[in-house]
């Protein structure tokens, strides 16, 4: 993880942009936070209160989240930046003087973020026992694992057999894909990835079955749309603000600095860029009825909207500026559609309802897979002990009066493993 | 016997099983989306809502938060913090309505949560 100045500029632009919107009420990253906002805004709760909530909402996910799983790695997860514009952005003044303060505090913090993240890798790097290589074992079941989540969300949205057929064509396609899915086309060769393909093919059988389910004549979100025009309006006045951010938010993932989650992140670190626009895609869609949602109902949007924009930065990654542009018309794009999008989900409710079961699957899927890889690194640091230090670890965890996000506790037990060793290779407890 | 409607957006299935164990014959459960839920709520159809996510906050309450108010809803176990009984308790008692936790705190928010919302 070597940063370039111009990378540092514009994660320094992300960090500050973000938190001034934050500051002025225009969006903020955490769902969780979003509905707190108008609470304050419309003076409900003192500046003190909202900024209280923000840290207990943020912090966590940012040290037990965020952060233990961009150490070591290519590219930072986003949370780590994103989820600190909520805390600057609201713990600054509500006043001229606090746009300029959260400004430059988003800036130093994201510099700060990505040097600190760099110099930690350093200094494992001059530990006697590295174990910076083993914990890059983490992600290796990711990138053949997501593609099953489309058959568990399935699974979970239309029962058993469904899923098991999802599973199965996900499966064939894999396999047929990896077989054949190298060819030669008028001298021109062309290779689909297996994983990739396998996971459109997921992806369609989910969407599928999704809009089978028949709505009734539900009108739950035409009514929201409606009671809360003043808020939906509050966002459309902001859209160039926010499609300023969305094209940051776009050039940050174009030039390889964030990725939205674990798994885009473990796909690029593995420098499989189509296949983590696929699941970056598939992530978003799964986002866009919370995000939309909450929107409406607090006037306050998301600082990356839908996370659409990320998938525009993975795609024009070569291309920067393209990928700035693109991603400001796409962000502006989500706004001016907000009340549509929601208004149709009345009539595709098993569409709306899709969202749900794509994040519980990811989650699980995820969990599941850094869990495996995290035993696997573990293992590899210390052979025979890694097992049961990542286990118990885990399971401990849960009985903790303030566990750890579950999916960082096998990184973040990684990690102590390796340092763990270190400390007892010092006392000549540890041999090479 | 109370009524129990399920929103958020994890473990749904889990938590169903869970409060009808814990509630038995005293205890009606329903699992919606987290809108429907919310506005079931809202519209006196149920008594409780409870949502996991993974933040407790997020996806589990920003529907309740937005559309109840913050003073019905309560965070019951964040990433960072697990509530114990006591503070449960104390939160039924002092007239929320709206419960959100982690996935993975589920099973010791709700073993503390349903008798006390059985017994007020």
């Amino acid at each position: 993880m070597d940063f370039s100045i111009i990378q540092l500029i514009t994660i320094a632009a992300l960090g500050s942009m973000g938190s001034i919107l934050v500051n002025r009420g225009v969006a903020v990253f955490n769902d969780g936070l979003r509905p707190i906002v108008p609470e304050f805004l419309e003076g409900r709760i003192t500046r003190k209160e909202l900024a209280a909530t923000s840290f207990a909402l943020s912090f966590g996910l940012i040290i037990g989240f965020g952060i233990p799983l961009s150490i070591g790695a290519t590219i930072i997860i986003a949370h780590s930046i994103l989820l600190a514009c909520d805390i600057i952005g609201i713990w600054s003044p509500d006043n001229k003087k606090g746009i300029i303060i959260s400004g430059v505090v988003g800036a130093v913090y994201s510099i700060g973020v990505c040097l600190g993240l760099q110099f930690v890798v350093d200094l494992f790097d001059k530990l006697p026992i590295n174990f910076l290589d083993s914990l890059s074992l983490v992600g290796t079941p990711i990138i053949i694992a997501f593609t099953v989540f489309p058959a568990v969300a399935v699974g979970y949205q239309h029962g058993f057999k469904k899923a098991v057929a999802t599973a199965s064509i996900t499966f064939i396609s894999y396999l047929l894909f990896a077989r054949f899915g190298t060819f030669t086309i008028s001298s021109y060769k062309i290779a689909l990835s297996p994983e990739g393909m396998s996971l459109l093919f997921g992806m369609f059988m989910m969407v599928y079955f999704a809009v089978r389910v028949k709505g009734g004549n539900e009108t739950t979100n035409s009514d929201l749309v409606n009671i809360f025009t003043e808020r939906v309006n509050r966002i459309k006045k902001n859209r160039w603000l926010l499609a300023i951010m969305g094209g940051l938010v776009a050039l940050v993932s174009a030039q390889m600095i964030l990725a939205v989650d674990a798994m885009p992140q473990a796909l690029i670190n593995d420098g499989k860029y189509s296949e983590a626009a696929i699941a970056t895609l598939a992530r978003a869609i799964g986002f866009i009825p919370l995000v939309f949602s909450t929107a409406i109902v607090t006037g306050v949007y998301g600082l990356a909207g839908t996370t659409m924009v990320f998938v525009i930065g993975i795609i024009f990654r070569e291309m920067p500026i393209v990928a700035f542009v693109v991603g400001a018309i796409v962000m502006y794009g989500e706004v001016m559609l907000l009340s549509v999008v929601t208004k149709s989900m009345d009539k595709l409710p098993g569409v709306r309802e899709m969202g749900e079961h794509i994040r519980t699957s990811l989650a699980d899927v995820l969990g599941m897979a850094i869990l495996i890889g995290s035993a696997m690194a573990a293992e590899k640091i210390a052979p025979g002990m890694g097992f049961f230090w990542v286990m118990g670890f885990y399971l401990l965890n849960r009985l903790a009066k303030k566990p750890l996000v579950e999916l960082a506790v096998g990184p973040v037990g990684v990690i102590a493993l390796g340092i763990l060793v270190n400390i007892l290779h010092l006392f000549g407890l540890w041999s090479k | 016997m109370i009524k129990i409607v399920i929103g958020g957006q994890l473990n749904k299935q889990a938590i169903e099983k869970l409060i009808k164990e814990l509630g038995g014959s005293e205890v009606e459960v329903s699992v919606k989306s987290d809108l429907e839920a919310v506005m079931a709520l809202k519209n006196k159809q149920v008594d409780y809502y409870v949502g996991a996510c993974e933040t407790g906050s997020g996806g589990a309450l920003a529907m309740a938060l937005a559309l109840l108010g913050r003073d019905n809803c309560v965070t019951l176990a964040s990433p960072s913090k697990v509530k114990n009984q006591e503070e449960i308790l104390a939160e039924v008692a002092s007239g929320k309505i709206a419960f959100g936790f982690t996935a993975p705190s589920s099973v010791s928010v709700l073993k503390a949560l349903v008798p006390a919302l059985l017994t007020k």
